[in-house]
């Protein structure tokens, strides 16, 4: 883990210098679910696991994607897909290991992509139209040339914090 | 912080925590002067580095406690109970002040002025008594009284002992620093040590023995410990795979063995790391006997065995408050008054015995007193009266199984609430406890002779043998500790076997009813699930804390010693769950709480259970105690001991010859006596053809047989004793928690004579009234 993050702290603190100035510059790991591209910011990830296969937990929260072995530790995943009450997907899904405020936990996505370096003037807050639940796990989207990318708050996907606002 | 003040923290927190066990130590042999140096030195080095790390208040306290003990080592002043008790005191404020420091990085406001001015009022007797002590000491210690001039002759050989490394019990220091004294002198001009030391010839002796115990050794956090384990546990899982993925190359094989073999050496290193001896935590006992027995006008003699026994450091940590309690209940509740001691014909003083030993994967502790033992009376009483037991019930259970109530939430057979004990919120706190880290608590009484309270912890916490079972399609560890036995039920059995009230599955396991629980319905409610005649079926049967109740899973795979990764917040939630584990074939695990899981399933911890539970205790010493062959003749119960028995013979009645009136059978060519005092040979006379059996056991130099017209069990029998007397009754033993009649062989007539002699068949009665 500590290799992963001393590789992007470069970056982070060129993110920092260049806040300074008018339109800073973002990198953003892009992630697929069905047609969605999502984004995750790089500072928060720690590895990116490709053809993770989860074990379930029977009784476990309906976000819960099941339970994966990451370096000596037993993760909790988060499923993208389950949180956004989609239809469970055959076959592989990979995985995404973010690190927050909460502690480390997984993220279950149909594929990964690549790194995208976004301008943060091409930022939008969430539309009004979103349901209140997308509101809250989504931090706006970055218009891109042919799509949009939606951001994700790494922070709000943490289980405790799903969990939590899901019994409120 | 700076690295100095960590480092002053952590040397002071030893040098108290050795200076604690000695003064303990001095209270039973005020003149050691091993002792006193030792004390005196851990008051000086913090005085010493204080002055030089600017802590003024500290600084201060640590100077008048220095005068006092300086008189002390000078012979001035015998280290009486006062002395030492204000020494006691002085340790206490230091250790505060020290706690002060490592919160907030400054020594505190407060004042010390009432114990420094209880120091140096301490002092004062030393001008008196010292004419007095010159006297009485003269004999011993030569030119003692005689101020500054100590006498390095007499010092000598005994202060090495002083300067033992830290750990050692104050006991064994004198033989296990008998050996570095050669290597001191060059040393010694480096050593750290301070003015009026260095002008102390055996000081300068003492330092660099002191030092090479600090070379050898190293300080390491313990979550870095802890993170080395997780990533030994994994390079164990790559290990696994690779020798899968090898095992075909002829060339890697002697690779992958190689890696295997250095592998295990690793785990066995990095758990050794994190193991420490008991005396980390034995050695805080001396302090609280000492303090406990005053305020509670006890004498006891505390004796500690197996101090080196060593366990995980967690768990070293999690049995210390369970531990506490036990010494504090044996000293409030056990160890009698002096006087009342005296009454009953025991020494005045109590012991207390604390003990460590390592039995397989599993560490023992004992706490005995030699005590007043538990009144069971009373505890049936306290049941019944608290609502934990009905009188009905109670009435029917055994003296053994009394005991084991004290373990239940609420109970408390104390008169009065002392300070110390009795508000009815402790031994189900030590069961918990330890419980919790896997271990098991079991207590032993005898009225008037004192009760052992036995603590059976596993050696680590992070690798615990489970069975692997399989459920839903998934595999799942069950801890083995809760695991007392497995039944397989074949699909074409499943009708039969398993009975149903209204809904709730039942089996009948040796003639008692056994609550089942399917895993598949408790993880997946409202999915359809094969049902019991369409698989095979196992029952795990399982007793955590007294809830009794068959797990039914569908498969079973090996046994296997798992690596307990701890579960996230949102997965401990539901409760089911104690953890997960990588399982050798690198498949993930979820680990069962059979405790949870009887809760979650409504499973009551019933009387029944309890006695279950406690039956299930009473099987589990049947190591210890002597084993009895239970029989059956014409309806009456009995038991022989099972040593004795050589075999068991069923043959026809037809086989049993007369000789006059005595039944005698030919056995292998011999002539065995066979015993009928049940009547079974009578009862089936008239049919040649029926079966009997016949039990040959050995008396003395001779084999006598038993007729009888079934064995039933082997079990493990309990002593009895008279009502009143404590006498240990004999021809009786305790079996299954009933009163067994003890087949008496020596009764068997030898065959010449022809008088026929009666093995009295003892009534079976009912348990214990």
């Amino acid at each position: 883990m500590s290799t992963v993050a001393a590789a992007l702290a470069p970056t982070a603190s060129i993110n920092r210098k260049e806040k300074a100035v008018a339109a800073s510059l973002v990198e953003m790991c892009t992630v697929r679910l069905g047609s969605t591209l999502f984004g995750v910011p790089i500072t928060h990830i720690l590895e990116i696991v490709g053809a993770a296969r989860p074990q379930p937990v029977p009784l476990a929260p309906v976000f819960v994607g099941g339970l994966v072995h990451y370096r000596g530790d037993v993760l909790t995943t988060v499923s993208l897909r389950q949180l956004l009450n989609m239809p469970p997907k055959e076959g592989r899904q990979d995985l995404l290991v973010l690190e927050s405020a909460g502690g480390i936990f997984g993220l279950l996505v149909d594929s990964v992509g690549e790194v995208l370096t976004v301008s943060s003037s091409d930022h939008e807050p969430n539309p009004s139209i979103l349901d209140e639940r997308r509101r809250v796990l989504f931090a706006g989207a970055y218009k891109l040339k042919d799509t949009l990318l939606v951001m994700l708050d790494p922070e709000q996907l943490e289980p405790m914090r799903l969990s939590a606002a899901r019994a409120a | 912080m700076d690295e100095l003040t960590r480092e002053f923290l952590i040397e002071s927190q030893e040098g108290l925590d050795r200076m604690e066990r000695c003064l303990t130590d001095l209270e039973e042999r005020p003149q050691d002067a091993g002792l006193i140096g030792d004390i005196f030195r851990s008051v000086h080095t913090i005085k010493g580095t204080t002055g030089f790390l600017g802590f003024k208040r500290l600084e201060k306290l640590a100077h008048a406690g220095e005068n006092l003990l300086g008189l002390v080592r000078e012979g001035k002043l015998i280290a009486n109970r006062e002395v030492i008790t204000g020494l006691l005191q002085l340790l206490d404020g230091l250790r505060s002040i020290l706690k002060t420091i490592e919160a907030e990085d400054a020594e505190g406001e407060g004042e010390d002025v009432v114990l420094i001015g209880r120091l140096e009022e301490l002092q004062l007797p030393a001008q008196a008594e010292v004419k007095q002590l010159a006297h009485a000491k003269a004999s011993a210690h030569g030119s003692s009284a005689a101020p500054p001039a100590i006498n390095p002759a007499e010092i000598k050989p005994k202060q090495p002992s002083a300067a033992a490394p830290a750990p050692e019990p104050a006991e064994d220091t004198q033989k296990t620093t008998a050996s570095p004294s050669a290597s001191t002198e060059p040393a010694s001009g480096a050593a750290p040590s301070t003015s009026s030391e260095a002008e102390n010839d055996p000081a300068r002796q003492r330092t660099p023995i002191a030092g090479t115990a600090a070379e050898s050794t190293l300080r390491v956090d313990v979550t870095l410990l802890n993170r080395m384990m997780n990533l030994v546990g994994e390079l164990v899982l790559t290990r696994n795979q690779v020798l899968q993925a090898t095992s075909a190359d002829p060339n890697m094989t002697l690779l992958s063995r190689r890696l295997d073999m250095v592998t295990a050496d690793l785990r066995e290193s990095v758990m050794k790391a994190r193991m420490q001896p008991v005396s980390n935590i034995f050695s805080k006992m001396p302090r609280i006997v000492r303090d406990l027995s005053q305020s509670l006008g006890r004498r006891v003699r505390l004796q500690v065995e197996g101090q080196d026994t060593e366990l995980d450091k967690s768990l070293l940590e999690a049995i210390k408050d369970p531990l506490t309690h036990a010494v504090r209940n044996s000293l409030d509740h056990g160890i009698e008054l002096p006087d009342a001691r005296l009454a009953a014909g025991k020494n005045p003083e109590g012991i207390l015995k604390l003990r460590a030993a390592q039995e397989g994967s599993h560490v023992i502790i004992e706490v005995s007193d030699d005590g007043a033992g538990i009144n069971v009376d009373r505890v049936r009483q306290k049941a019944i009266e608290r609502g934990l037991i009905t009188a009905d019930r109670a009435s029917h259970l055994a003296e053994r199984e009394l005991l084991q109530l004290i373990f239940l939430p609420g109970f408390s057979t104390a008169a009065a609430v002392t300070n110390v004990s009795g508000r009815g919120v402790g031994m189900d706190v030590v069961r918990t406890n330890v419980e919790k880290i896997g271990g098991k608590v079991e207590i032993d009484s005898r009225t008037g002779k004192g009760t052992t309270l036995r603590m059976r912890i596993p050696l680590t916490l992070a690798i615990i043998p489970a069975l692997i079972v399989r459920s839903v399609n998934q595999s799942f560890a069950l801890p083995q500790g809760a695991l007392s036995e497995l039944v397989h039920i074949p699909p074409e059995q499943a009708a039969s076997a398993i009975e149903w009230i209204e809904n709730a599955p039942l089996y009948r396991l040796r003639g008692k009813l056994l609550p089942l629980v399917f895993l598949d319905r408790l993880l997946m409610p409202g999915v359809e699930h094969k049902v019991a005649t369409e698989r095979d079926n196992f029952i795990a049967v399982l007793d955590p804390d007294g809830r009794r109740f068959g797990l039914v899973v569908d498969g079973l795979a090996d046994p296997e010693e798992i690596v307990v990764k701890p579960l996230s917040a949102v997965l401990k939630g539901i409760g089911l769950f104690s953890g997960a584990t990588v399982l050798g074939n690198a498949d993930l695990a979820l680990i069962l709480d059979p405790g949870s899981i009887a809760m979650k399933a409504g499973i009551a911890m019933r009387e029944e259970g309890l006695v279950q539970a406690v039956e299930s205790e009473v099987e589990a010493d049947s190591a210890k105690g002597l084993e009895y062959l239970l029989v059956e003749a014409a309806g009456r119960q009995a038991a022989v001991p099972l040593t004795e028995v050589l075999r068991i013979e069923q043959l026809p009645v037809s086989r049993i010859e007369y000789i006059g009136y005595r039944p005698v059978l030919n056995f292998e060519g011999q002539l065995l006596p066979v015993e009928d005092s049940g009547g079974v040979l009578a009862a089936v006379q008239d049919n040649p053809k029926a079966q009997i059996i016949v039990v040959v056991c050995r008396e003395g130099n001779r084999h006598v047989g038993i007729a009888v017209s079934h064995v039933l069990d082997v079990a493990a029998g309990g002593d009895l004793f008279e009502a009143g007397t404590a006498q240990r009754t004999s021809g009786v033993t305790l079996l299954k928690n009933r009163v067994t009649g003890v087949v008496d062989l020596g009764g068997v007539a030898p065959l010449p004579a022809g008088e026929q002699a009666s093995a009295e068949w003892s009534q079976s009665v009912e348990a214990m009234a």
